[in-house]
This record gives C-alpha cells, structure tokens and sequence, in this order.
C-alpha cells in the first residue's frame, strides 16, 4: 500500500558505490563531468563514511566526491546525516570508517586545524563567531597578521576591507565588533574569514537560511565568484529552487546513507529530488488501518485545537482528533508542524486560541497542566528532550507517573518495577530488561520507552514528533504497528513526520501544512505522495 | 533498492561500549541464554551485544566509586593506625571525628542534592554564618533553646527560599543568584554581630554539646548528622521528589516535557539546603557555645569537594548520599590524622589537595574500568 | 521531603512565614543592660580644647572582635575631644579598596591620617604619598615598609606577647619535671602569627624542663578554635600548660576543652577579650591569664594625632616632639590583676 518512490531515482548499491568513480550515478550523467580538474583527480573524495553515536549511525557508508569549481549541493530532511558528514569535512568529528582522499591523496581530517590547512573552509548555521571581537580580528581569528608577537593591525584590517569588498560589502566596517551586525552582516564576516585563508572548498550550512531576498542574490553572486575562481562549494539548503539556480550536481542523503549521488542540479525533476529526501527505499510496512467507524457512533474528539497560532510560527490552526483517530503533519521542513505539536503540548505560548482535552480547555503554555489533561508528547529530538541517558529504562518509564506509585511522597518501588515492567514487556523492548540504562538501547528501543512513559502514564493524547527519526529500518515496522495499536486502544494521535508516506501509510487523516499555514485536509487514503508533494510545494517555497 | 540491500547490514547496532566492561564484574555467561528473542530476529535492534554487560552498569559504578573512597578512608585509618595507634583508633576519637564531621556533613547532604538537581549552593558557608549569628543574638537567646533552634532553621529556610525563588521563578544563573547570597549574608551576619563573637549563655544549650548529653555514647551533633544523612538518602532513592530531582539535574527540558515541575522542584532543593544550613548552624552553635560571622568558613567549597569526590556529577543527574557523606568523612579523617601527628596547617592544604586529585582519579579509572565511556 | 503543598496549606505556611519573619526581624537586637563599649583605661591626654583637627581614619573590615574594639576606640575617643572632628571610613580587607578610601580622605584634606592598613607592605606607598602630601601619618599596629611612610607608628608587640606568655608559663611550670605546653596559634599565614610563635618559642628556652609537645594553627575563628583544639585535645592525652593566641577562637577552645571534660592544664589567652577576662575573674575554668594586645592603641593613635595637628608633644615626657615610635607592653593579665584591665576588654 505503501507509494514506492520514483523508480526513476537513481539507485546507487551502497556496497558497490566504493569505487571513488569522478563520475556521477549511472542514470544520471553529470554535466559536471568536463569540471574535473586538468590532473583528472577531483578535489574531494569521501568514500564509505561510517560515523556512529550511540545509539545510533548517523553516517553508515556515505559516498561524496566535490570537483573544483563545482556547486556540489547536499540535501536531506533533519537528521539525515548531512550535518555529521560536514562536520566530518571540517575536522570536527572523526569518522569510525571510509576514506578521504583529497586532490587524489589519502588524508587524515584529525581536526578543524588539519581540515583549514588543507583548504577547507566551513560556515556553519550557527555561526561561529566572537560576538565581542570586531569584525577584523573575527576575520583573522587564529591567524593573524603579526610581527614579533604583535598583530599588525593595519595590515589587518585593509585585507579585511578586501575582503570584504569582494564579498560585495564594502560598507560593514571591519572595526565594528560583530555583535552589532546583522544576521546576514555575521554571515558574511563568517564567509571573510574563510576567505582570509587560502581555500580550495567552502562549505556552507543553509547560508541563505538567514537572508533577505536581495541578500540571498548577493550570496549567489559571491558563490558564482568563488566558482569561477576554482574554488568548490558544498551547498546545504532545503530550498530547491536555490539549488536549481546555483547547483552543478546534488547528493541526497536520507537516513546517513546516499539516497542518490551527483543528480544533475538543474535537470533533475523536483518531485524526483523530493522523492528522494522523503521517500523510503524499502516496502513499508503499515498497519491495517481499522474500518471507518460507523457514522452514528463516531466517538467525540478527545482533542480539539481551536484558532491555535503562534506570531511568526503558523497561522491559526483548527483540527480534532477523535480517540483511535491517527492524524497526520505534513509538510517541509519550516512549515510550522513541529511548533504546532509543541504548542498543542504547552511547551510553546500560543499568541491565540486554545487547546481542549476531552472538551475541557487546557492552560495555554504550560505542559504540566497539559499532562494532567492527559497529553504526551514524544518529541523530535528524543536524546535532547525525551530522555534521561544516564538512567535506566525503568525510572525513564515512570518518571511521568510517579505519583501513582507513592503514598505521600514515598515510592513503592516495587510496583513501579513491575509496572514498568510490564509496559516495557508489552512494547517488546529490546532488550526485555528495565534496568538496562537507556543510552545503550537502539534509536527504536529508546523511542519505545518513551511511548512507554506515556502508555503507563495512560494518557488519552499521544503527540508523536518524528518518532522514527534515527530508528533502523527493520524497527520502524514494528513502531508504525504499536502506534497503531495504541490508536486502537483509544488513544488519539497526532503525528508529525518529514517522511511523506510514513504520514500517508500511518495516519487516518491528513493535514498539509505550507509555511505555517494549513492548506489542505483530507483523509489518507484520499492522497498520495504527488498530490501531497504538489501541496506542499504549491507556489515553490520561494520566499 | 531492494529491501535486502538496505537491511542488509543487519541492523549492525552499534554495540555501546559497555560491551567491554565484564572484565570487572566477574564472570559473564553468553547472553544468548537470556535473550528470548535472540538471533532469530535480525530486525531486533538492541538485541544482543550490549545487554549483558549493561544491566549492571549503574549499580557496579556507584558501588565502585563509593568503594574507592571507602578504600581511601582505609588507606587512612591504617596510616592512623600506625602513626598514632593509641590516640587514633580509641573510641574517643571517633566521637570526635563524626562529631567534627556532623556541621560540614549536614551542609553537605542538602548541597548534594542541589547538586544532584542540576544546581550548585555556593551560599551555604554564609547561610550558616548568618544563621548561627542571628540565633544568638541576646534577643534571641532570650527566648531560650527553643528561640535559637526555631532562629537558625527559619533563617536557613529563608535563605534557601531567596535562592530558590531566584533561581526557579528569577530565571537567575544557580552560581550567581547563590554568589549573590554569599556575600550578603555575610554582610547581614556581619552587621547584625558587628564582628564580635557572641557567646551563648543558655544552658540547655551549652548542655547539648557536652558528654552528659550524649546518648548511649554519642553526642546528639552526631546523631543529628545521621539523621539527615538517613533523611537524605531516604529523600533521594525513596520518594517521587528524589526521583525527580535525578531527573531534572539529568535533563531539566526532558523532565519539563515529561511533566514535572522544574521551577518548583529547584524552588524545593535550594530550601532544602537552607534547611540544612540552618541545622547545621544549630549544630555549629552548640559545639562552639557562640555565633559568629566567621563561622562556615569555605564550607560552599568543602561541601561540593565531599559531594564531588563521593561521586556526584557536577552537571546534575546522578549522585549518592553516601558517597557524599564519605567524602566528608575522608576529609575529617585527614585532618584528625595530621593533628594528632602534630603536623602544621601547609603540609595540611598541600595534602588536603592532593588527596582530592587521587580519589578523583582512582574514581575515574575504576569508573573506566567498569566500562563506561 | 517536602509533598507539594496544596495552596490552602501554602497560605497558612505562608502566613506563619510572614510572622515568623517579624519575630526574626526582632532577634536581630544585640543590645544588653549591660554597659556597651569598653573605654580607654587612661583618660584623656590633654583635656583643654585647642585647635580643631580633622582625623582620617582608615581601617580593615571589623570582622573580629578585636578590630572592631578598635574601631569603638578610635571613635569614643574622638567624641572626647570637642576640637576633634572624625572621619571613619567603612572598613576594608582590600588593599586596592583600602588605597582607595585614604586617597579620599587625602583630597578631603584630613589635618592627620591614622591608618591601621590591611596589608601594611601593600599600603606603603599611599602611606608615603600622604606624607609627602603634608598629612602626618599615624601608623597603628601593622607597620608600613617605610619609615618615611608615618610620622608615628604606635602597635603592639607580638614577639614580645609571645615572650610574655612564655615566661608566665615558664615561671608557673618550672619546679615541674618533663612540663608540657601546647600552643594553638592563629593563622599561619600572617606573619604576626610567626612572630607570636617565636616569642613564644624563646622563652620556653629558658626552661628546660618544659617542651612544646603540640602546635595547630586555627584561624582567629571560634569554629576553627574549637576543631583545632579538639583534636590538639585527642593528640595529647595529658599535658600542663596552653597558650592559645587569640581569646576570639579562645571560646571555641574553651569549648573543646570542656567537651572533652579536661583540666589538667592551666590555659593562657592572648589579646584580651572581656570574655576572657571575666573567666580569669571568675576562676572557674582552666582559663587563668591573657596576654595582651590592646584595642587602646587606636584611642592612643587618636590622642597622637590630635597632638599631632595641635603641633603639641605627650603629656608627662620631656620631649617637644611626638616620638616616632611607640611599642605597647604586652602585660600578663590574671587574677591578680585583671581589675585594672577589666574595662579595656573587648567583646
């Protein structure tokens, strides 16, 4: 029942992809080609890339190979592996396995130092800059021109003005201290410095992320430059329509592996790109879902979220969800369902509207009284804001639940063991131990004992926000089949996910989300991933 | 794109690196007898390779670190035990050991549970001045043992109620909101006595401190320092606000998402150490017979050095009691050990730091040992 | 420990805080019957009013007891004086502060300067740059570097307090074969500490039977005094003599002793508290004598700046001018004599 992704995408075999090959996937000839530089070895070859964390591989044999002056853009949705596999390019994490040859030459990236000598530069999103220090001395951080020990300022700060110059902004002045720039005037400090060195490839982290749209122009002009020079450029963006203007090929990622290697940027057809990042390369396996309801008896919506909105987040967003009802997000990155999970739980303040739990109103902003009414939320980022590594699965399992299990304060531990117990048993974690601490449990365990919380806490609400993000192919069936199960027991559940036919195969109904606005519902079965993908992308997420 | 190829690699689950750690915990039978669900299923991730060794892990470690210390606190009744065989190990001396141990020791069980809570206390030392000089003002001192002992907690609780409004409802950072406390403390101690030491003159009280009050042998300093070294333990591995605690010093966003009440359970840990402050002012107050502003001198610092030794993380989340007290114990077995030797307070600091590098590190590399990262 | 408190039962806490507070507020009173700061044991040096002279006065945080009767003498004694004006500055412990607050009373343009500086090393220099300033600078208790630094030191005699101690107990101990005498010191790390020490050491030569068996150092605080004294208690099971250095952490030992129901030994006190004075009075406890280091310097330091200022030399010396040195006498304090300095004890 599953949409399979478009046959067309280019299937690179994992294990075959090793052969570090100047040439593009096979479907795919690249008009990039004829770039290889003159000795015929290309700039960058990364190959079989392995970096794991625990609890899971965030890179599991990734292939890329830049030429020079080439726009090599990588895609993919969050947590597809794209922001370890450039901090493995910058020196700042050390991969477990692969190769990378630089110029033809085996190297070893041992850090940010060893990355910058070679000539790689980086800019990432969060922008690493000493808000404190004035623009020059940013620029020239840890290189500074200097003689016996003293920094020539002068000399400093007319390269800066060079610099700068070049970079199409002779008007930020290299003495202002950076925190008084703007997002956009930081980002280009950041790009100064990694022009101060000599540098063969920039590696850029959604740069137009913070930028004005005339921002953005100037951005592409610089980029032009720098390519024309010789210089390579690994661009990151979710924006499709930049990668169309400005990209030579395209690497997309999905689940840290390479879902497609070197599609040619310009030729390569939207939906296929999006396919890509979002589709799944395997049959899913879904859940039946359960026959629709008897009209006459269809329960009542256990939730129902009335004109919620947040200022600059999404617009006013009106959906129930009844108790054995899965409902779907659907949208790109940045088109408001995560905040909307978030704020339907409290951990955000709506600016309006109001959330009810089995008609009465919930306090808006504040997750406790959300949980009492009886909501759960499994979040996005299950390490940062689901669990509790250093504990063991039990105390994760109950600490939503404490009080059931105490008499005036004082646990009975005895049945809050057997109750974790049994809630674990129930999920089939692996392994089938409570006391196990929850570090060491895969992605798809960890997240099982986060729906454990919430199954033993008996919430009537199950907020699920990516909940197969980083879990291994062969556990998501098993997820999709317990979510459902949950469903069938008389949970309501809203669920969000980057992956389209996760949401179409899991949910009952669907909700499509564009730029923080609700453009189009309708039940599952009435969709598929085209028409979702042309919702989404109405209008091209231009901005 | 076949399904083969992508589960193909077996859902190779990156087996944590507890799996080196049986080497410390003695035998190990292969996991497959316990594993129901075993190799049959390649699908099941976390399976396998990790579980053994895992499931002992918390327990051996904490054992393991308390264990290390423990060893140090042999390591030195042996050399207090050679050095000075009739003083060190006579009865007396242990009385005078726990009960030179019982102030810092109570200040030390409230700190570690803000410690354990994700915070730090670095107020108590001048909580305690300000404490033990408030309740014996010659106004209060009139109201007898009942006024000073109800002066020093309320003060104590005071206190903590500042910090912890502060810091949970103020959103202030725990190391400036309780640095802020320090000094004014000491300032409002300062004042009140105008530096001068304020003798106690009610006897009920000077009675507490000396040998016809004790129990069964024991002063009631150290039976009020196991008290609240029983209430602590109990507090932390007991009840739902213990649980908590662990939770919100282990990941206050994962604790707020699962529906705790962050602000008000930091609200309750920085009250709790003013409690104990205000205890272990009492105590100070009945073992000196005085308040004065000096008093709990560099306690903050001896408080988180016992706490850190005993093996709590200074970043929160995980941490023992017994560990604590320990630590405190450690540090007033050495100092007894060095007075009795007659050895003079530079060959005290200098050792003193010392020994607090050695444990940590002994900790560290057992801790390694017993296989985690 | 504490269940979360339904609000009903929070008000009532709350309320019982709120009175709880008001009471605390009222047990912040230290004022006693009895009679409060102790005065100078002379009177004053030269009653007949003459010129008016402004003194600056600049000392270290009053955190003990003994700097604070400084403190106390200082101003009791200017108030004696209609012709005197003085101007106190809140004390400090640091040096930068403490430059700081004389530069102040430099520009004000103070007649003359009485300094009891913090660091008497580190203050040399602002000392010097009053002088030259054309303000005479009086020096109490810790010294400057320079002799061109004050016009006057005047200060106690921590050697000398030491030897005095030492011999008083040499004298009570020598027909005792194998005497032994303990010391509990103040903090190490100040030099008078080591100079008390000496003194202290010095005199015990004299006496070959006695031997110092025992020294810990505690830091001027009554809980160091009582930690440090206990274990001194549980090192040394019998011994005849203890000279404690300061009778501030005198009261923690006192304590300690007591705890462990000792007395041996006769205890000597140092400095001169009217705690201590009073138990020497009493002659209830092992406490039998203080040497002093008296608080009246500063009301002494007064007399000599108004001097000073009125360009007159100290009364019953033949001298025209003030001398450039005074060394106070550590006297014995004990039964016998304790009377006389009763009213010079400080609390």
């Amino acid at each position: 029942m599953a949409p399979v992704p478009d046959p067309a995408a280019p299937s690179p075999d994992p294990s075959a992809s090793t052969a570090p090959s100047a040439s593009p996937s096979a479907s795919a000839p690249a008009p990039a080609a004829d770039r290889t530089a003159p000795d015929g070895a290309p700039l960058l070859v990364m190959t079989g890339i392995t970096k794991s964390f625990p609890g899971v591989r965030a890179l599991d044999g990734v292939d890329l190979d830049v030429e020079p002056g080439e726009v090599h853009c990588l895609l993919g949705q969050n947590g597809a592996g794209k922001s370890t596999l450039i901090k493995v390019l910058a020196g700042a994490h050390r991969p477990d396995g692969g190769e990378i040859r630089w110029r033809g030459e085996p190297v070893q990236l041992t850090s940010p130092t060893a990355a910058m000598s070679l000539g790689v530069a980086t800019i990432y999103q969060e922008l690493d800059l000493v808000e404190h220090l004035s623009v020059t001395e940013n620029v020239h951080l840890g290189h500074e021109p200097a003689a016996g020990g003293f920094v020539r300022r002068r000399e400093a700060r007319e390269s800066t003005a060079v610099i700068l110059a070049r970079l199409g902004h002779p008007e930020i002045d290299p003495d202002t201290l950076v925190h008084d720039l703007s997002a956009a005037g930081r980002q280009v400090v950041s790009m100064a410095r990694a022009l101060s060195h000599d540098v063969r490839l920039i590696v850029m982290d959604e740069p137009s992320a913070v930028l004005d749209p005339d921002e953005v122009e100037n951005l592409f002009r610089i980029v032009g430059d720098l390519t024309a020079d010789g210089v390579a450029v690994v661009y990151i963006s979710h924006r499709l329509e930049e990668i169309r203007r400005i990209g030579d090929r395209v690497t997309v990622l999905k689940d840290g592996r390479v879902a497609a290697r070197g599609l040619p940027a310009r030729t390569t057809p939207t939906r296929q790109v999006v396919a890509l990042m979002t589709g799944r390369d395997v049959e899913y396996v879904f859940p039946e879902r359960p026959a629709a309801p008897d009209p006459g008896a269809v329960p009542e919506p256990v939730l129902r979220v009335e004109g919620l909105a947040r200022a600059g987040e999404f617009e006013p967003v009106d959906l129930e969800v009844r108790p054995g009802e899965i409902v779907g997000l659907a949208g790109l990155v940045g088109s408001g369902r995560s905040e909307i999970l978030e704020t339907v739980f409290g951990a955000r303040r709506p600016t309006a509207g109001r959330v009810l739990v089995g008609g009465r109103p919930v306090r808006p902003g504040d997750v406790i009284a959300a949980v009492r009414a009886g909501v759960g939320l499994a979040p996005e980022e299950r390490k940062a804001q689901g669990l509790l590594m250093l504990e063991p699965v039990v105390r994760n399992v109950s600490v939503s639940s404490l009080a059931r299990f105490s008499r005036g304060g004082w646990l009975d531990r005895a049945r809050e063991r057997s109750a974790a117990r049994e809630a674990v048993r129930e999920l089939s974690l692996r392994p089938d131990d409570p006391d196990v601490p929850v570090r060491t449990l895969s992605g798809g365990n960890q997240q099982k004992v986060v729906l454990a919380r919430w199954l033993l806490r008996g919430c009537k609400v199950l907020l699920l926000d990516e909940p197969t993000r980083g879990v291994d192919i062969g556990a998501r069936a098993e997820l999709y089949a317990l979510i459902r199960r949950l469903a069938d027991e008389g949970v309501a559940v809203l669920l969000v996910s980057s992956e389209l036919p996760e949401v179409l195969g899991l949910a009952d109904r669907v909700l499509v989300l564009r730029e923080g606005r609700v453009v189009h519902t309708a039940p599952a079965r009435e969709l598929d991933e085209h028409r979702v993908l042309d919702l989404v992308m109405e209008g091209s997420p231009a901005r | 794109m076949t399904t083969g190829a992508t589960s193909g690699p077996a859902v190779p689950q990156p087996s944590p690196p507890t799996a080196a750690g049986p080497a410390g915990n003695g035998p190990h039978p292969p996991e497959t007898t316990k594993d129901p669900a075993g190799p049959g299923k390649p699908g099941g991730p976390g399976g396998g390779p990790g579980k053994g060794p895992a499931r002992r892990v918390p327990a051996a470690l904490t054992d393991l670190r308390n264990l290390s210390l423990l060893g140090v606190l042999v390591a030195l009744v042996v050399v207090g035990a050679i050095t000075r065989p009739e003083q060190f190990l006579s009865g007396d001396n242990l009385t005078l050991v726990l009960t030179q141990a019982s102030v810092i020791g109570v200040v030390t069980v409230g700190v570690t549970l803000v410690i354990i809570g994700g915070g730090i206390d670095l107020s108590v030392g001048a909580i305690v001045a300000l404490a033990s000089v408030w309740a014996t003002t010659l106004a209060t001192q009139e109201y007898g043992l009942g006024g000073i002992l109800f002066c020093a907690l309320f003060v104590g609780l005071g206190c903590g109620l500042v910090n912890g409004v502060l810091i949970a409802y103020g959103r202030m950072v725990p190391f400036i909101a309780t640095l802020a406390m320090l000094a004014s403390a000491r300032g409002l101690a300062l004042l009140i006595s105008d530096g001068r030491t304020q003798v106690v003159s009610v006897d009920s009280v000077l009675q507490l401190g000396l040998p016809d009050s004790y129990v069964l042998g024991i002063p009631p300093l150290v039976l009020v320092f196991a008290a609240v070294t029983l209430l602590g333990w109990l507090v932390l591995n007991r009840t739902t606000f213990g649980r908590r605690t662990v939770a919100v010093g282990g990941n206050a966003e994962a604790a707020r998402l699962a529906g705790i009440d962050v602000k008000r359970q930091r609200l309750k840990l920085y009250l709790i150490s003013g409690l104990c402050c205000g205890i272990a002012a009492f105590l100070l107050i009945v073992l000196t017979g005085s308040g004065q502003n000096t008093n709990g001198n560099l306690y903050e610092l001896d408080a988180i050095a016992a706490a850190i030794i005993g093996g709590t993380l200074l970043s929160g989340g995980r941490g023992t009691i017994t560990g604590s007290v320990l630590g405190v114990l450690v540090f007033t077995t050495i100092t007894n050990l060095f007075a009795l030797n007659n050895l003079q307070s530079d060959v005290q600091q200098i050792a003193k730091g010392a020994i607090i590098v050695a444990a940590v590190l002994i900790q560290n590399r057992t801790a390694r040992g017993s296989g985690t990262t | 420990m504490t269940p979360p408190l339904p609000s009903r039962r929070g008000l009532i806490f709350g309320g019982a805080a709120v009175s709880a507070g008001a009471l605390l507020t009222s047990c912040t009173s230290n004022e006693s019957n009895e009679k409060g700061p102790a005065q100078a044991g002379g009177g004053a040096a030269d009653d007949k009013p003459g010129k008016a002279v402004t003194v600056g006065f600049a000392g270290p945080q009053a955190d003990h007891g003994w700097l604070n009767a400084i403190n106390e003498q200082a101003r009791a004694r200017a108030k004696e004086y209609e012709d005197v004006t003085l101007e106190i500055t809140e004390g400090s412990n640091d040096t930068a502060q403490q430059i700081g607050q004389i530069e102040t009373l430099i520009n004000k343009k103070v007649d003359v300067l009485v300094i009891l500086p913090a660091d008497g090393k580190a203050l040399t220099q602002i000392g010097l740059k009053a002088m030259r300033a054309g303000i005479p600078v009086v020096n109490l208790d810790r010294v400057f570097d320079s002799q061109q630094a004050y016009r006057c030191w005047i200060g106690g005699d921590n050697y000398g307090m030491g030897l005095n101690a030492g011999r008083f107990i040499g004298e009570r101990l020598k027909d005792k074969k194998n005497a032994k005498v303990v010391e509990l010191a103040g903090i190490d790390n100040l030099e008078l500490t080591r100079q008390r020490t000496e003194g202290f050491d010095d005199a015990l030569k004299n006496y070959p039977n006695i031997k110092k068996v025992a020294r810990q150092a505690a830091e001027f605080t009554v809980e160091s005094g009582q930690a440090k004294m206990a274990q001194l208690l549980q090192a040394q099971s019998s011994f005849d003599a203890l000279w404690n250095h300061d009778d501030d952490q005198g009261v923690g030992a006192e304590r300690a002793i007591k705890q462990a129901g000792r007395d041996e030994f006769f205890m000597v006190g140092g400095a001169g508290s009217k705690h201590a004075m009073d138990a020497i009075k009493a002659d209830n406890s092992v406490l039998k004598a203080t040497v002093l280091y008296p608080p009246t310097m500063a009301a002494s330091a007064i007399d000599l700046a108004r001097a000073l200022g009125q360009g007159k030399g100290v009364g019953g010396l033949a001298e025209h001018e003030i001398p450039a040195s005074l060394t106070l006498y550590s006297a014995v304090v004990t039964k016998d004599n304790v009377d006389e300095y009763l009213p010079t004890g400080f609390s």
